[in-house]
């Protein structure tokens, strides 16, 4: 077994500030960066290595890579009550509580701690932590496409995106290449392939199961699934060890975070201040100049209201908190919240409706196994609407689906009986099982939002944010499509006692909320221009969630990253140059 | 994923009829529990949880204090109506015990455990759709949980992991396909 690779280790700073090193005197940067998670870690490596003094705010707890992954080394039995949550975790998080377990729960918040306001059933899934949630994250990594890009302009939803494939292709290709991302190249246009690393191998079902598709269908194939888990060394990181536990931080940086690599990369240039506790109450906006000047912080332990000043703000605190800090950031020139004439912030609000889920037993390949944990699936690009063949009468856009193969164990093998039959059953693999789930394009519609109540404060004296969203016909239409055709892709396949799990999880599930702050071209229906400035506030940038013009199918965390990258590339750009 | 059943099968176990059963379930169904009683059972838990999963060339699930965990799980993480069930479950197989054989569960011979266990498992069912409902309604059946719960407490214990399955901590590598061994054992942990 190759040894750890346990790459620098940094110390903790004095009491709750990580590094605050390059403090200046007067609060002053080149730039502020508001959050810490996928995106604002991209935006302070960016911005750092371009020489830029750089202060990255983080509203949550310091999260020291390695160091602070409290559960990385736990075994099943030193956990008291195994994964279980107990009771006092399901009243401190009602709502996480469906997205974590005992061994992860401390990187998703305490909703009796942060409240927000359901109007619809929304799960707001979060991570207050420097890093946010790309510790957390499924690390499922796709390009978006032309068919993507364009789909607003084709079929008249949303705004047009005022970028294509090409003008973001090189940057997909710079990230992925620090990143890492283990994948097949497939020469599928609508699923461009990357700079990628050898792919994780399929397991004998899955493998069946991809036969078996290309077998039955001609519009469907299966691939293996492009994670952000290095099947090779990368920049002294990984390689991946297969314990398949990445939600808990990788001791080995097999996975990629802001923790494990951008965050520490920034650091390294000796430009960044990372200032934890910080909760963001607004931008504040300069009437004379005509531009953002900097951001009023809220210290989440002393309550202490603190001003920072910089050249360029960039938002990543993800799409909802985004919006909610731009509504709060209310002026003389903008009563409505900062660069907020098209009224669109906090607007079309999306997320990918994700259905049941699928799962089939098959009777078979019995005598073949694995050995090591996969923490990569299976892929199913999307299928339907790709061109006039693949045409749906039910819905536009399209869904991909993501699967997983295993043998049966202990955990849902039937058995039978008690003592040692029972125990003799529990110690043999069973049979071989696949579950499959998918993930569909949800359409921009105004009426899908986030808005603050003012009546309602949390304990910073901040407004809460209310959620209202729903699903429209065509995602209802594309939810019942992607269980159906799961489930016929298992009975071709052979598989039996093939279903489906009743209750369909509530949007939010996927915790890919976006949109709340569109780009377009038209400053009068969208809020950021192709540079992800604000068309009202140049020095302001946006590259979370909140700039995506419409959702895709595909998890969208690379777009983020690859669009942070460019975004910055810009900043710097125009801050050299003066022009910011 | 829920799962249960009614009243636990101990009716099986004495014959008692239908009329006696609905007393107590009546009975017990309105007794209030109140959580922190358990570690008063762990000597039965103890002995339950060895005759569903017994020592064999591999430590039992006594052995790996699979009765700690299933009472820590119910103390700190059951809903309040499985913990009633699961607590009256007790109460009334200990009842019956007496009543059958003379003496509490932790005095009777292995045959008689195996004989009683085997009685609560043969009368509880968990899948068919009238459990389904009832589980919903009423929490998972006493024998249903406690089943449950020492299979994946023993798994997930070091002794059950370890040594009657097989655990890697670090694999290191992934064979994504491999040929079955003979004798192969289950991985522990997906």
């Amino acid at each position: 077994m190759p040894l750890p690779t346990l790459r620098l280790i940094k110390r903790r700073g004095q009491q709750n500030n990580l590094i605050m090193t390059n403090q200046t005197t007067n609060n002053t940067f080149d730039a502020i960066v508001v959050g810490s998670g996928i995106s604002g870690g991209w935006a302070a490596k960016e911005l750092t290595e371009g020489e830029l003094k750089t202060l990255v705010l983080e509203r949550g707890r310091n999260v020291e890579h390695i160091t602070d992954y409290i559960t990385a080394w736990k075994n099943p039995w030193e956990f008291k009550n195994r994964f279980h949550l107990s009771n006092t975790d399901l009243e401190e998080r009602p709502i996480q509580s469906s997205h974590c377990n005992a061994t992860d729960k401390h990187f998703y918040v305490k909703d009796s701690e942060h409240p927000y306001i359901q109007e619809k059933p929304f799960k707001w899934i979060r991570g207050y932590q420097v890093g946010g949630r790309s510790l957390t994250w499924g690390r499922q990594s796709y390009r978006f496409s032309d068919l993507d890009f364009e789909a607003n302009n084709k079929d008249g939803y949303g705004v047009d995106w005022p970028i294509r494939y090409d003008e973001l292709k090189k940057w997909y290709d710079y990230v992925e290449d620090y990143v890492g991302i283990s994948g097949s190249l497939e020469s599928l246009s609508h699923l461009p392939d990357g700079i990628f690393l050898p792919p994780i191998p399929m397991n004998a079902i899955e493998k069946h199961l991809k036969e078996s598709v290309s077998k039955h269908y001609s519009d469907r194939v299966i691939i293996n699934g492009r994670v952000a888990n290095l099947t090779e060394p990368k920049k002294g990181r990984g390689p991946c060890m297969y314990r398949n536990l990445c939600s808990r931080g990788c001791p080995f940086s097999g996975y990629f975070s802001s923790n494990s690599s951008t965050l520490l990369d920034a650091y390294n240039t000796g430009n960044l201040t990372l200032r934890e506790n910080s909760v963001v109450k607004e931008v504040i906006y300069d009437e004379l100049t005509k531009k953002a000047v900097g951001v009023k912080i809220i210290d989440a332990v002393t309550k202490e209201e603190i001003n920072y000043y910089a050249k360029i703000i960039f938002l990543n605190a993800s799409a909802i908190a985004t919006a909610a800090i731009l509504l709060n950031s209310v002026s003389q020139s903008f009563p409505d919240g900062l660069g907020n004439s098209s009224l669109q912030v906090g607007h079309n609000l999306m997320d990918h409706v994700v259905n049941e889920g699928t799962y089939g037993i098959y009777d078979g390949l019995l005598d073949k196994y694995y050995e090591g944990r996969s923490p990569g699936t299976i892929y199913v690009p999307r299928f339907q609407n790709l061109n006039p063949e693949t045409k749906s009468t039910g819905f536009v856009r399209g869904y991909g689906i993501q699967g997983k193969g295993e043998r049966e164990n202990w955990e849902s093998k039937s058995t039978t009986g008690i003592g040692v039959s029972l125990k003799a059953q529990i110690e043999t693999p069973g049979k071989w099982k696949i579950s499959l789930g998918g993930r569909g394009e949800v359409l921009p519609n105004y009426e899908n939002k986030i808005y603050l109540d003012h009546q309602n404060k949390d304990q910073w004296g901040l407004p809460l944010v209310k959620v209202h969203f729903e699903y429209g016909p065509n995602e209802l239409a594309m939810m019942e499509h992607m269980t159906k055709a799961s489930e016929d892709i298992l009975r071709k396949s052979g598989f039996e006692n093939v279903g489906s799990y009743r209750n369909s999880p509530p949007p939010g599930s996927a915790v890919h909320e976006m949109g709340t702050a569109r780009m377009g071209n038209d400053p009068k229906t969208s809020v950021l221009n192709k540079y992800n400035q604000m068309h009202d506030v140049k020095n302001v940038f946006i590259t979370d969630g909140s700039f995506m013009t419409s959702s895709g199918c595909q998890n969208p965390s690379l777009t983020y990253m690859a669009v942070t990258a460019r975004a910055s590339q810009f900043a710097i750009k125009m801050f050299k140059s003066n022009q910011l | 994923m829920d799962r249960r059943k009614a009243i636990g099968g101990i009716l099986g176990l004495t014959g008692i009829s239908i009329a006696s059963v609905v007393g107590v379930k009546y009975f017990y169904g309105n007794l209030k529990s109140k959580r922190g009683q358990l570690q008063n059972y762990s000597n039965l838990i103890s002995e339950l949880v060895d005759a569903i999963i017994p020592a064999t060339e591999t430590p039992g699930a006594k052995e790996a204090l699979v009765h700690e965990y299933i009472i820590n799980y119910m103390e700190e993480c059951s809903s309040m109506k499985e913990y009633n069930n699961f607590l009256n479950g007790l109460n009334n197989l200990q009842e019956n015990c007496v009543n059958t054989y003379h003496h509490n569960f932790e005095n009777c011979s292995t045959v008689q455990k195996n004989q009683i266990i085997e009685n609560l498992d043969n009368n509880y069912d968990s899948t068919s759709l009238f459990s389904k409902i009832n589980n919903k309604l009423q929490g998972r059946s006493f024998f249903d949980i406690l089943k449950s719960l020492t299979i994946e407490g023993y798994c997930t214990s070091e002794p059950g992991a370890t040594m009657h399955l097989e655990y890697q901590p670090i694999p290191g590598k992934y064979n994504a396909i491999t040929n079955l061994k003979v004798n192969q054992k289950a991985w522990a942990t997906k």
